[in-house]
């Protein structure tokens, strides 16, 4: 799954920075367009990507009275997703590089470790 | 409209309110917003968070003139000259402006938070606002604001960039509240002082490595419910981050609930008001400013353990973190609005690819060239291993002064 993190270059920039401002198109139309491109264009498209769509399309096709807010709306579903996603431990290891200080799984939940915190 | 110097920005639909309404403010140009839910068939035109909004905004303000048109679909407004807290003019005698939201407001008391401290900077005044009322939610909400722990701890010190020094932004929270019945409502009370006025924000590089995080804070809130919620939804949250992150704090706050008096009691009775649990979760990089946030709340109808509540906060938060750059999704309207705001520099913002292909965002871009700033410039990282975004933003150098020529 990191491999195929790293490979898959996503959506392009350019294309966005063409899209966004065109005033024809609603700021849903830019992102579909922008991430159905490169769905065309990628064959091997990442899957982690793809199950973010769905995952963002089922809070977007809501209604058309939905506010925007800083603070995403996720039902039990979404969580159960990122549950999973979470759990896998390719995704966590992932993740874990963007942490000061890591420990593995298996450590004592309650250990408070004095290292790491330089601040 | 045929007296006015400047053409009307026009714009549609209701979504983005609030931040349209503070660029018209900042940028001194007068708009008009059509197409507020007309199709709704049970609350067509502005919603009740909306209008008080449109209350605040007069408050905090001197010679805005806005007008909502029958339906309440069509709004013009003319920004005027943001005063802020003045002592005799809409202030009372603590030089403090009290802001009453009504009882149906269904979204917490961030939403008008947000759009007060983009404009607070500018104010000629200190910018001295209590939120009282039936309609104050300090908790998050579902419709999906944040909490004020998070606003307090994620969003205020991201001012400490712009030269907008937060150890002189106050926000106290004199009575926490979670929604109330039916999503509505909540009877908290909440004071901010915003003592950092400044004539210009610094420009903004933010465009390095976002860090690593080294530690997560957090509060646990309960209130009007037991307080054995808190270690509860601690504990299940630590269960997910300890596996990330050994500095964890999770603050554990208790509170009664709000205590209104009950209109459906003769006897004139009073009630408890907003009850219920959440959790607020911001996890802070080893490089300044770059905080990422995570709110979860129990629903108002409840049926949710509070283990739930945890877990899903600690996973939201880890998704945030995931999308990368340098701001989270909650604050990136802040940050682009204050670096558009700046002085005449390009000021420079890594964020996640996810982040900036959000419809708010693109909304923002679009909004914010209407009023007559600068297009972006977004290119990729030249880096491996990332999938960020730079966005240059180019400050319109919009200081405090010509706001002044209302």
């Amino acid at each position: 799954a990191k491999a195929l993190q790293r490979q898959a270059p996503s959506y392009r920039t350019a294309d966005l920075a063409r899209l966004m401002y065109d005033e024809q198109l609603t700021a849903r139309e830019v992102l579909e367009r922008w991430k159905a491109e490169v769905a065309e264009d990628e064959d091997e498209e990442d899957i982690e990507a793809d199950s973010e769509d769905e995952f963002f399309s089922s809070r977007k096709g809501d209604d058309d009275y939905v506010e925007n807010t800083p603070v995403p709306r996720l039902n039990s579903e979404d969580y159960d997703q990122l549950a999973a996603k979470w759990s896998l431990e390719d995704n966590a290891n992932l993740l874990r590089q963007r942490f000061t200080s890591t420990k593995g799984r298996d450590d004592n939940p309650d250990g408070f470790e004095g290292f790491g915190d330089d601040g | 409209m045929s007296a006015s110097r400047q053409e009307f920005v026009k714009l549609t639909g209701h979504k983005n309110f609030t931040q349209r309404l503070v660029l018209a403010t900042l940028m001194g140009r007068p708009v008009h917003i059509s197409k507020i839910r007309p199709n709704s068939p049970t609350n067509p035109g502005l919603a009740a968070h909306e209008v008080s909004f449109l209350r605040l905004l007069e408050a905090v303000t001197n010679g805005s003139s806005m007008q909502i048109s029958y339906t309440g679909t069509t709004i013009t407004y003319q920004p005027g000259l943001i005063t802020g807290a003045v002592a005799g003019y809409g202030a009372g005698d603590e030089d403090i402006i009290e802001h009453n939201i009504p009882a149906p407001c269904t979204r917490g008391v961030t939403y008008f938070l947000f759009p007060l401290c983009l404009l607070a900077p500018f104010s000629k005044a200190h910018m001295n606002v209590r939120f009282s009322g039936p309609g104050v939610i300090t908790a998050a909400t579902e419709t999906g604001d944040l909490s004020i722990d998070s606003f307090r701890t994620a969003i205020l010190p991201l001012y400490d960039l712009f030269g907008i020094p937060a150890v002189r932004i106050e926000l106290r929270i004199l009575q926490r509240s979670c929604t109330g019945q039916r999503g509505t409502g909540g009877a908290g009370i909440v004071e901010l002082r915003f003592a950092s006025q400044v004539r210009l924000p610094k420009t903004l590089h933010l465009h390095r490595n976002p860090g690593r995080i080294k530690r997560i804070r957090g509060v646990a809130y309960s209130t009007g419910v037991s307080a054995s919620n808190n270690a509860r939804m601690i504990h299940s949250a630590r269960e997910v981050l300890n596996a990330f992150c050994a500095d964890i704090h999770i603050a554990a706050q208790y509170d009664q609930a709000p205590l209104v008096a009950d209109p459906g009691d003769k006897a004139g009775g009073k009630k408890r008001m907003g009850i219920g649990f959440g959790l607020s979760l911001v996890a802070e990089s080893n490089i300044t400013g770059v905080l990422f946030s995570a709110d979860t709340v129990v629903p108002s109808k409840g049926g949710v353990v509070p283990e739930d509540i945890g877990k899903r906060c600690a996973y939201q938060l880890l998704d945030s973190i995931n999308q990368g750059g340098s701001v989270s999704r909650a604050a990136a309207p802040t940050v682009l609005t204050l670096m558009t705001m700046g002085s005449e520099d390009v000021g420079r913002l890594r964020v996640g690819r996810e982040i900036i292909g959000s419809e708010e965002i693109i909304e923002l871009a679009r909004d914010l060239k209407k009023f007559g700033a600068s297009s972006w410039g977004i290119r990729d990282i030249d880096e491996v291993d990332t999938e960020d975004i730079i966005i240059s933003v180019k400050g319109s150098g919009l200081g405090n002064v010509s706001r002044k020529v209302a």
